[in-house]
């Protein structure tokens, strides 16, 4: 039907002459609208042809197959162009007619039937998981499963099988934004280079064609900057299981094609990891896996998708800091080509043979020569009970430790005491305004532990002895490489303090600073300000903050999948017997069954102890046995039981992937343990 | 800090000067100061496993040495034929190589040997003297250079407690890991070497116990201890350290009732165990319970409800929900162990004596600093104790059970033969007492010293003083296990079964294991109980070069030559469990006698390889003359051999043996 609006089509009349033959004989795909279909003597064709002006009304035998049909066709349109992406849509019965040897009277198309000619890949608007939309060509006549497919190879996206569309949420009032919104079009890539994709400066050739080209392989595989407090504060946040239930229930349908799906062109879906299972992951390779993964987690963490501790949410936002950091000044790592890596590589085993060559002699010189601190503290250590308070002392950083001295004329002789502080904690407590830069520590000792403060004097000094100390638990010294950049990131968050301090929340992102808001779910915008966050992400910070992008990337995920809820699809049930509506959770190696009321898991049943599974489509229930005799039985409320069918036949694909190594997608596998009753 | 920790650096310093090997008795009077107070303190045993350690490290120096002259003196006549020139300087790799592979810095001599600078002189190419003299110079500049960077690794010596009541005494060395040391326990013990072997720290003051993860380094944590410290390491079963991985379903599937945990198939925990370590991430147990928690620096106990996550310890606040964005952290594992409590109902007026403590591994006294927790079964106790370990330890955990698997595997072999294996009790005996104090770590380098000083030809030894303690255990690599000091004991009690032996090509593990058995778990360092030999034990035997003559007749006369100096020395250390592995060297102890006959030009064996090696072996013997106890080293192997001879493919061994038998033979002959 949307199809009359784009584009005027023709009808042309086929006349059926032969009424003998006209025994139906359904394809798979023509089975559930097979009972209308009607005999009839005279049968027409109406065919609408995108580029033809007209509908015609064409007379053709029965007994022709399609491809003698579109030969006709094409010959009779006389226009000339490549027509190979075309292929009929019979339109009553929301089919595509793809097997050009089949005669019309096969597949069982009389007189009525309304036929559309037309391409079989169409533009399409689809949501990625960093939430930018790009534009591009998708094979409307496959089945859904085969389109994912051809779009992860357009976007060089492996393991295609773990991904699917999902309808979006319906967008009320936000149509002015839409407009607005910027999108990248990938509808020029001719759809034959994409078939074999050959890498070329580490990305496929056709994003090579043009910088423009360029710029959107970079969108795809670089991490998007931490988006505006506002921007997640809009975002449609689910509230409750339930409402995380709904979402599962827009999933396409893997085995049936866009068209039969009602998805027209220029239709907006999001293309989205489907499946908790992420299998082989090679940054290498992944540069677009890998960051889109990293993109669809880090919304679901800050849009509450999935629970998570404050503590870890700080370790996310730190993660998340570093992560923009770290892309926003070397771009290029993820998506270096292997080239690159190679040379990469090579360099750094370079290095590491020269510092291991010449480590005996100059590391021995250098350590003579170890860099120290010198300066003037006030220390202070509250679990002694004296009334001093502060005191000065000449204090000198040395190794992992510090010796502090009366004064600087002493510093020659003992020191009054000697602070090891390797395994020791390091706390910060800085107040800009106050003008307070304080480093507390906490010194393990047989007896305890020992809480020894350190104040400085300003801000240069405090990110010195802050870095310092920071290094020391660690057990590395002043020596070590990452001295530099600790001080550095502790320069950048007093920065972000101080910004932070003036106006609350709507601060633009620089580089050098970042509203830390923009990186936490918004239950803590209420609950912390900016700057009372920022020195708790700094604490998460100090952690991860010598990690390379990939590993900081990879530990993201590698937390997010440690998290106890992850991986987990909701549906909302009613299983045979009871009386009220429960949920299902649907992860990659167990189904558990949560009462809705209290919020707990009432059951578990792993994957690896079924032994088969039902569905009745007539009644839509899925019935489930599993070893020891149980058995159990639902229907789905919040989403069709196909969907449901589809995760868990689904997720028993992927756990056979590591079994048969070969690269090819065994699709077949997956339509058998996906498949409705046509599979079947 | 503690008396536990001396640097070796005085014996390290030397080798810088060092001169051409005949010069370096020189070296000898090193540390001779330190050597006497340590000594005293030192009992026997003690003495006889450094001796130990320390002649491993002298011997793979001393060949290397050897084949460095070897290649100068014997550029083409030489006994070996031109065709196996390249022998000398690969043999020497072979034997070195183990040793390093624990750990790099290690064996300074091998790394040395295989580095470019010290091209195999023999070569086709006949290097002219005097490069080879460069070489051997920028050769031993290198090693001086490391030895210096050596002697700043720290070495404790550690006394381990056995669940028999005895002790046992090793050198560890900052480097190693308790892996290795564990290795290391299984050459003395007569142990089966299964997974659940574990080193233990005790805390008699706050009554602790934990399990030493094997990846962890043993001398850190000791470091920690205070210097009038009751604390004690344990070497004993425990079967909760693996449980995990025996029964992934008691942790992963704990809610599940016990009658389907206890009937899991095994497939199903493969699966358990693949899902949950073996992702991108590993997965913690899901654990939740109501335990006991001792408040801070107070003495009731208050009861919470806890949360297990990977990121730490969590609790539900009260009238709170159990969603994760409410929880309040309670603990996070960076900074903290987790230990078992023993006893806390009477110490601390624990609910129930199910207790378990996270600490910071630095606290060693009671302290507000120390979080108490209890739990209402042991079963519960196990459980947490256990996903605290997976929340801190991750991947290593599983990596550690996996080369502590492939241990017990290759082990099995052979003990099935020898039955059940002496000292497996699995109950522990924590009353056993170890004291983990350690003597000067100077004494063992310079006993050795001292032995080369009485003997006449002493060669090469100041470099590998600072070896010594350098050497690592074994590591877990099966096919050339290092020559750890243990060992060497263990070979000498063998060698008589290996004489016999020597007829047969093949190396028949049975026969041999029953010969040797020695006592298992007696741990012969103790007991410096006289060996049946003739030999005085070992310590007094090193000075009084007694033993030398005995050799050398016997190595006249022929066949059984070295093996009498083995059993004085092996006598004195641990007992010889691992038989099997000698077995394989079998093939090599003729090619020996041979030799003996002929000291230069040794016939060639029926293994290639072997006559490679035996080429430079000659050489050696000559400056090891002085210590007997070179020839302990080899036998390291014996561990891993087990496996070759089964295999078959023991060549490689075979050449080591022989060599080393070699040049035990020489050494007789020469003095």
């Amino acid at each position: 039907m949307s199809v009359k609006k784009i584009e005027p089509f023709s009808h042309f009349r086929l006349t059926e002459t032969d009424k003998k033959r006209n025994k139906p004989f359904l394809t798979k795909a023509a089975q559930l609208s097979a009972q209308t279909t009607t005999h009839r003597a005279q049968e027409r064709l109406h065919f609408s042809k995108p580029c033809a002006e007209e509908t015609k009304v064409w007379h053709v035998t029965s007994e022709l197959h399609v491809g003698g049909v579109i030969v006709k066709l094409v010959e009779k349109t006389q226009i000339k162009r490549d027509w190979s992406d075309h292929a009929v849509w019979w339109e009553q019965k929301q089919q595509w007619l793809l097997r050009t040897s089949w005669t019309l009277e096969k597949y069982g198309i009389h007189a009525d039937a309304r036929l559309v000619f037309m391409p079989q890949h169409k533009p399409l608007k689809l949501g990625l998981p960093n939430g930018i939309t790009l534009r591009l060509h998708a094979c409307f006549s496959g089945p859904v499963f085969r389109t994912v497919m051809g779009i992860c190879r357009m976007l060089n996206i492996r393991h295609p099988e773990e991904l699917s569309l999902l309808r979006p949420l319906e967008e009320k009032k936000k149509k002015k934004k839409d407009s607005a919104e910027e999108i990248y079009d990938l509808t020029e890539v001719p759809l034959s280079s994409v078939s074999r994709p050959c890498l070329y400066n580490g990305m496929p050739a056709h994003f090579a064609d043009s910088p423009q080209m360029e710029a959107i392989y970079k969108m795809l595989s670089v991490t998007q900057p931490p988006p505006a407090p506002e921007v997640i504060a809009k975002q449609y946040r689910p509230a409750s299981v339930v409402d995380k239930a709904h979402i599962n229930g827009r999933w396409l349908d893997s085995s049936r094609s866009l068209m039969q799906q009602g998805v027209q062109q220029n239709d907006r879906l999001w293309l989205r990891f489907k499946y908790y299972a992420f299998y082989d992951i090679e940054p290498k390779y992944d540069a677009v896996r890998l960051t889109q993964l990293y993109e669809q987690a880090r919304w679901a963490i800050l849009l509450e998708d999935i629970d998570c501790t404050e503590e870890e949410m700080m370790l996310f936002g730190a993660l998340q800091y570093h992560i923009s950091k770290v892309s926003q000044s070397e771009p290029q790592l993820m998506s270096s080509s292997t080239a690159m890596d190679d040379l990469d590589s090579a360099l750094q085993s370079l290095e590491v043979k020269m510092e291991g060559e010449g480590s005996s002699a100059s590391e021995l010189l250098e350590n003579m020569t170890a860099p120290e601190l010198n300066d003037y503290l006030k220390i202070f250590r509250p679990k002694r009970l004296t009334l001093k308070g502060y005191k000065q002392y000449w204090c000198k950083f040395q190794d992992t430790s510090i010796a502090y001295f009366k004064s600087k004329e002493e510093s020659i002789g003992e020191p009054i005491q000697q602070i090891h502080l390797k395994g020791c904690e390091v706390a910060p407590d800085v107040n800009m305004a106050a003008h307070r830069f304080l480093i507390r520590l906490l010194i393990p000792a047989p007896e305890g532990m020992n809480e020894v403060y350190l104040r400085c004097e300003n801000e240069q000094q405090y990110a010195q002895w802050m870095a310092a100390c920071r290094l020391a638990s660690k057990g590395k010294s002043l020596a070590d490489s990452s001295f530099q950049s600790e001080i550095q990131s502790i320069h950048t968050f007093l920065a972000m303090q101080k910004t932070n301090t003036g106006s609350h929340g709507n601060v633009p992102a620089s580089d050098e600073s970042i509203n830390t808001h923009s990186l936490v779910s918004p239950r803590y915008h209420k609950k912390y300000k900016a700057k009372q966050l920022t020195p708790r992400i700094l604490d998460a910070y100090q952690n991860v903050a010598q990690l390379s992008l990939t590993d900081a990337v990879t530990r993201f995920l590698q937390i997010w999948q440690a998290l106890p809820d992850f991986g987990l699809s909701y549906v909302v049930v009613r299983f045979k017997g009871s009386r009220k509506d429960e949920v299902l959770g649907i992860a990659p190696n167990r189904l558990i069954r949560i009462d809705l009321g209290v919020g707990d898991v009432v059951k578990t049943w792993r994957y690896n102890n079924m032994k088969q599974w039902n569905v009745n489509w007539d009644i839509r229930q899925m019935a489930i046995e599993f070893e020891g005799n149980v058995n159990i039985a639902f229907s789905c409320v919040t989403a069709d039981c196909k969907i449901v069918h589809e995760f868990i036949g689904g997720y028993i694909f992927m756990s056979t992937r590591s079994r048969q190594k070969s690269d090819t997608l065994n699709e077949e596998l997956f339509h058998k343990l996906t498949g409705g009753h046509e599979a079947l | 800090m503690d008396l536990l920790t001396q640097s070796l650096e005085q014996d390290t310093a030397p080798p810088v000067s060092l001169p051409p090997p005949t010069n370096t008795e020189a070296n000898f009077s090193f540390g001779f100061t330190d050597l006497n107070e340590s000594l005293h303190e030192l009992e026997d045993n003690d003495l006889d496993a450094l001796m130990a350690d320390l002649v491993a490290d002298l011997d793979a120096t001393e060949k290397k040495l050897a084949a460095d002259i070897e290649g100068l003196k014997v550029p083409s006549p030489p006994p070996p034929p031109k065709g196996e020139s390249l022998l000398p300087s690969s043999p020497l790799d072979y034997s070195a190589s183990p040793a390093s592979s624990t750990s790099s810095s290690v064996c300074t001599p091998s790394s040395s040997a295989a580095s470019p600078l010290p091209p195999p002189p023999p070569q086709s190419t006949k290097p002219t003297k005097e490069e080879i003299e460069a070489q051997m110079k920028a050769d031993k500049i290198k090693l001086a250079l490391e030895k210096l960077k050596e002697a700043k690794v720290k070495k404790l010596v550690v006394k381990v407690l056995m669940n028999d009541g005895s002790s046992k005494t090793l050198m560890v060395d900052e480097r190693q890991n308790v892996r290795e040391v564990l290795d290391n326990l299984f050459e003395k013990t007569h142990c089966d070497c299964n997974v659940d072997w574990s080193l233990c720290e005790t805390n008699p003051e706050l009554q602790l116990e934990r399990t030493f993860e094997d990846h962890e380094n043993l001398v850190e944590p000791l470091l920690a201890w205070t210097r009038d410290t009751e604390n004690k390491i344990l070497f004993k079963e425990c079967g909760q350290k693996y449980a995990v991985f025996k029964n992934p379903q008691n942790f992963y599937l704990w809610k599940k009732d016990k009658k389907t945990l206890k009937d899991m198939k095994d497939k199903d925990k493969e699966i358990l165990i693949e899902e949950n370590f073996c992702g991108t991430s590993i997965i913690v147990p899901d654990l939740e319970a109501v335990l006991h928690l001792k408040e801070d620096g107070k003495k009731s106990w208050k009861q919470r409800l806890f949360q297990l996550r990977a990121s730490g310890i969590y609790y539900v606040p009260k009238g709170k929900t159990k969603s994760s964005r409410d929880l309040v952290c309670f603990l996070q594992f960076d900074n903290v162990n987790v230990y078992y409590a023993k006893d806390f109902r009477s110490k601390h007026k624990a609910p129930t004596d199910f207790c378990f403590v996270l600490k910071h591994p630095q606290i060693q006294k009671d302290s507000q600093y120390i979080k108490y927790l209890c739990c209402d079964d042991a079963w519960t106790m196990n459980l947490w104790v256990t996903g605290i370990r997976i929340a801190k330890y991750g991947a290593s955990l599983y990596k550690n059970f996996k080369t502590a698997e492939k241990k017990a595997v290759v082990n099995s072999a052979w003990t099935n033969r020898s039955v059940t294996s002496s000292s497996s009790e699995s109950t522990p005996s924590p009353t056993i007492k170890a004291k983990a104090n350690g003597h000067a770590p100077k004494p063992q380098p310079e006993p050795v010293f001292k032995d080369v000083g009485t003997c006449p030809p002493p060669p090469p030894p100041p470099p590998s003083p600072p070896l010594t303690g350098i050497l690592p255990p074994p590591p877990s690599d099966p096919a050339f296990p290092p020559p750890p000091p243990p060992l060497a004991a263990k070979s000498s009690s063998k060698a008589a079964a290996r004489q016999q032996h020597l007829s047969t090509n093949f190396p028949p593990p049975p026969p041999a294991m029953d010969l040797p058995p020695p006592p298992p778990p007696p741990p012969m360092d103790e007991s410096s109980d006289t060996p049946p030999d003739f030999l005085p034990p070992p310590p007094p035997a090193m000075g009084s070069l007694p033993p030398p003559p005995p050799s050398l007749l016997s190595a006249n006369s022929l066949p059984p030559p070295p093996p009498p100096c083995f059993k004085g020395v092996g006598q004195s250390l641990p007992p010889p469990p691992p038989d099997p592995g000698f077995l394989p060297p079998l093939p090599p102890p003729e090619s020996v006698f041979v030799a003996t006959g002929a000291p230069p030009p040794p016939p060639p064996p029926p293994p290639p390889p072997a006559a490679a090696a035996r080429a430079p072996a000659p050489r050696a013997p000559v400056r090891a003359s002085g210590s007997v106890k070179k020839m302990p080293p080899m036998p390291p192997k014996r561990t891993t051999p087990s496996l070759r001879g089964g295999g078959g493919g023991g060549g490689g061994d075979g050449d080591l043996m022989s060599e080393l038998m070699v040049a035990m033979m020489k050494k007789r002959s020469n003095p």
